[in-house]
């Protein structure tokens, strides 16, 4: 390990006082089995929900190396910690961009609860490409008129508000005329029509913006400034991310009722036919002793096994501090697993998996499963853009020539927005 | 070059930690990298490629003085050899990090080889090894170990060669059979042979001046690894243990399985950074070629490989070092799976390469020669995903 230096003995050091505050604050304010009355506002008030924040602003102003100690202090006493300033991704954002009143409006409300958020990102012409979107916002005084539609957004249903990401400058090239905005979805403007999915399910939704308006004081960042805000909202993102995919189960499920985590998304279908259930499929339908059958689940094993322990060591470097490019390749290495696992369960069921519903329900887990691998390899960034990433952001490749990159976005070839049938 | 500090066991390898604890966090002790950047360091100060091709023609890959030179001054032979007979006393994950820099180069000189032989005499009787293992620290012996035969197998079943004559103390062994695929077999002073006893296979410590025995070179398809064809007439052999235990032999294969997929995964890493490297100053169509995606997803997934291929073979020797049950399931994994990654990235190098990997002074066959030929020894990855389904129920 390394050698103690200087700043580790003073993060030592506090580390003890930080650690005897938490626990002087929780044996006044804890009670065992729930807290107490008003717990998550004393909670928030105190700062020990988001440790990293400002002072100012609902925090305790500490190094985010000691976001640990207030969690094992909380852990300890059977609370559990907020750690707002990890997955809080609205008001981790709102703290980067936000004016003082908009700090003063929002992040308390987000901190307690009583309004969420969905993010108002994608759009049908603009998935892989998000800064060619076409929502526009309007000025019109002292507010902005938004036009379009967005699309999967998951929790719109919930939420109170959406990060809203639109053009308000067409004469640009299409990274430099957009705006990020905290759009309330109470009103008329806007309509959240949840999507009939391939899987049965409607967890994501499309908004729909018809002459919606949003207060200029909404608005975060620059006008024109939006991709840069956006930027910094991916990044919170990805820090749930990372942290969902150190943490047990239990800790993956996002406090903000955004998206769910990718970790979240892969997980009922390696519960369902995780692990060694191949096997007892596999003997159940007297396939066990099957050369080809062995290979293909001796394979499927070894992705997954290979699989935790990249994230083992991706682990292992983000404790040190180090950014670990290989962090990079579990979404790419997931989706492998989860297409491999359908097509091996698909071959072991044979003609049963042309069956569907109560007729016979493991060919419906194994089909419904065969959809939900797409999520992995299309949501969240598509197996072919996270291979540009590795290629370009780890590797060091360069990037392809983009031929709208200098062109004022008005006159670039757009995606016409795709019609579904309904 | 000064002698680096080698390390005691005791410094990285907590006998008493639970695997979960060692491999939670899965992390690298500074000291670790440190003997990292040194092998690496020598690796490169002295098999250039110039180097490694000017072996490739030597009627022998072995130079005394420099493989004495590598136990004198890095003490890489005594690496996993006990202290009390002049090694480091280090373990599988300070040996995984050794050979993963050697494959990096594809190294000729018959290390990997010596170290398999030394993982098998550290689990026999040290009435039989210690000795042994002395002189393979101090770089006097060459060592290797001769498991499988003509037909190709490397577990038990495919031992034939017999063992008869012997005692349960060890004395009045006698081998006859054929060995064959043994690696550096020709510049080995010592052979650790795997053969039949009416107790099951058990491994024997072969003199290789020994009467009765004769070897010759196998003409070879991988220029950077030696194979040689044993034959042993009524030759004397001492047992590592005795009587023979096949249990420990295949815990003696299944160390020796991660120990080569910890080479594999450095031969692929070399070859994907070659890859990319190149990827990145060819133009064609007035760019780099790494630009197209076609060239990019192929070094991508070949990223996902490589560094999937590492984690695979860490993680068995931290298995192996912490003596998990998971040793079971990892080491023919590992295999299977760092021999897969290896080829495929091999393959992906001399592809994004072009014309040029086509030619004999490109080192991109070389790469591609090591890891299409190391799949299949120690066992082909269908073999050992069998094995592994076996292990996991099937």
């Amino acid at each position: 390990m390394t050698a103690t230096t200087g700043a580790d003995a003073s993060a030592q050091a506090s580390a003890e006082q930080v650690r005897a505050q938490v626990a002087a604050w929780l044996a006044e304010n804890w009670q065992p089995g729930g807290g107490g009355p008003r717990w998550r506002e004393r909670l928030v008030d105190s700062g020990w929900a988001a440790p990293t924040w400002p002072v100012e602003w609902f925090g305790r102003g500490l190094h985010r190396d000691l976001r640990r100690v207030v969690a094992e202090e909380f852990t300890r006493v059977g609370a559990k910690p907020a750690a707002l300033d990890v997955t809080q991704l609205f008001a981790n954002t709102i703290l980067a961009h936000g004016t003082d009143e908009q700090k003063k409006s929002f992040v308390r409300p987000l901190a307690l609860g009583e309004h969420q958020g969905c993010l108002l990102y994608s759009e049908p012409g603009a998935g892989s490409d998000l800064a060619a979107l076409q929502t526009r916002a309007d000025r019109d005084g002292d507010t902005w008129v938004v036009n379009g539609q967005k699309v999967w957004t998951s929790g719109a249903r919930e939420a109170t508000h959406g990060f809203l990401v639109a053009r308000t400058d067409w004469d640009v090239p299409k990274h430099r005329g957009l705006t990020f905005f905290w759009l309330p979805l109470d009103q008329p403007g806007v309509d959240i029509r949840p999507i009939h999915q391939v899987t049965g399910g409607s967890e994501f939704n499309e908004v729909f913006l018809t002459d919606a308006v949003v207060a200029d004081s909404h608005r975060l960042g620059a006008v024109d400034d939006g991709w840069r805000v956006l930027q910094t909202a991916l990044g919170f993102e990805r820090l749930i991310m990372g942290a969902a995919a150190g943490g047990s189960s239990r800790q993956r499920r996002r406090a903000d009722g955004g998206e769910t985590t990718l970790a979240d998304r892969q997980s009922p279908w390696t519960r369902q036919i995780g692990g060694a259930d191949y096997v007892e499929l596999a003997k159940k339908v007297g396939k066990a002793d099957d050369p080809v059958t062995r290979q293909e689940i001796a394979r499927l094993y070894t992705l997954e096994k290979v699989n935790a322990w990249n994230s083992l060591r991706a682990r292992a470097d983000a404790g040190r501090g180090a950014a670990s490019p290989l962090a990079s390749i579990g979404k790419l290495a997931m989706s492998r697993i989860v297409h491999t696992g359908v097509s091996v369960t698909t071959n072991l069921l044979g003609a049963a998996s042309v069956l569907d519903g109560d007729t016979d329900p493991v060919a419906a887990e194994v089909n419904r499963s065969s959809f939900a691998a797409f999520v992995t390899s299309i949501g969240g960034g598509t197996d072919q853009i996270q291979r540009n990433i590795i290629g370009e952001r780890v590797l060091g490749l360069p990037r392809e020539p983009e031929v709208d990159k200098f062109v004022p976005f008005r006159e670039v070839r757009k995606a016409q927005a795709t019609r579904r049938f309904s | 070059m000064s002698a680096p500090k080698m390390l005691t066991s005791g410094q990285y390898l907590g006998s008493t930690g639970r695997l979960e604890a060692a491999v939670g966090t899965f992390e690298f002790t500074d000291d670790h990298e440190a003997l990292r950047s040194t092998v690496r360091a020598f690796v490169e100060e002295t098999f250039s490629e110039a180097q490694v091709r000017r072996l490739m023609a030597a009627p022998s890959a072995l130079e005394r003085p420099v493989w004495e030179r590598m136990a004198r001054e890095l003490g890489l032979q005594g690496l996993v050899v006990p202290e009390e007979y002049g090694g480091a006393g280090a373990g599988p994950v300070e040996l995984a990090i050794v050979l993963e820099e050697f494959g990096r180069r594809l190294v000729p000189v018959p290390l990997l080889s010596t170290a398999l032989a030394t993982v098998a005499l550290a689990g026999g009787d040290p009435a039989v090894t210690a000795g042994r293992l002395e002189a393979v620290a101090e770089g006097r012996v060459v060592a290797t170990v001769a498991l499988a035969e003509d037909d190709g197998g490397w577990d038990a079943a495919g031992v034939h060669c017999a063992a008869v004559g012997g005692d349960r103390d060890g004395d009045g062994w006698r081998l006859t059979g054929t060995k064959s695929f043994v690696p550096d077999g020709l510049d080995a002073d010592l052979l650790v042979v795997a053969a039949r006893t009416d107790a099951g296979v058990g491994l024997f410590a072969v003199d290789s001046a020994a009467d009765g025995l004769s070897r010759s070179a196998l003409e070879v398809f991988d220029l950077t690894r030696r194979l040689a064809r044993v034959r042993l007439d009524g030759v004397a052999a001492t047992p590592l243990a005795a009587p023979a235990d096949e249990a420990a032999f295949d815990r003696f294969l299944d160390a020796a399985r991660i120990a080569v997929a910890a080479e594999q995964a450095g031969g692929a890493d070399f070859a994907l950074a070659m890859a990319v490297g190149y990827a990145k100053e060819r133009v064609q169509f007035g760019r780099a070629i790494g630009s197209f995606q076609a060239i990019k997803h192929l070094c991508a997934d070949a990223f996902v490989d490589v560094e999937s291929a590492r984690s695979a073979a860490y993680y068995g020797a931290w298995a192996l070092a912490q003596d998990s049950p998971e040793v079971a399931t990892v080491a023919p994994l590992a295999k299977a799976f760092c021999s897969e990654a290896f080829f495929a990235t091999a393959q992906t190098n001399m592809q994004v390469h072009g014309g040029i990997s086509f030619t004999y002074e490109h080192p991109a066959h070389l790469y591609y020669r090591r890891a299409r030929s190391g799949a299949q020894l120690w066992g082909s990855p269908r073999t050992h995903r069998d094995l592994l389904a076996t292990r996991i129920g099937l």
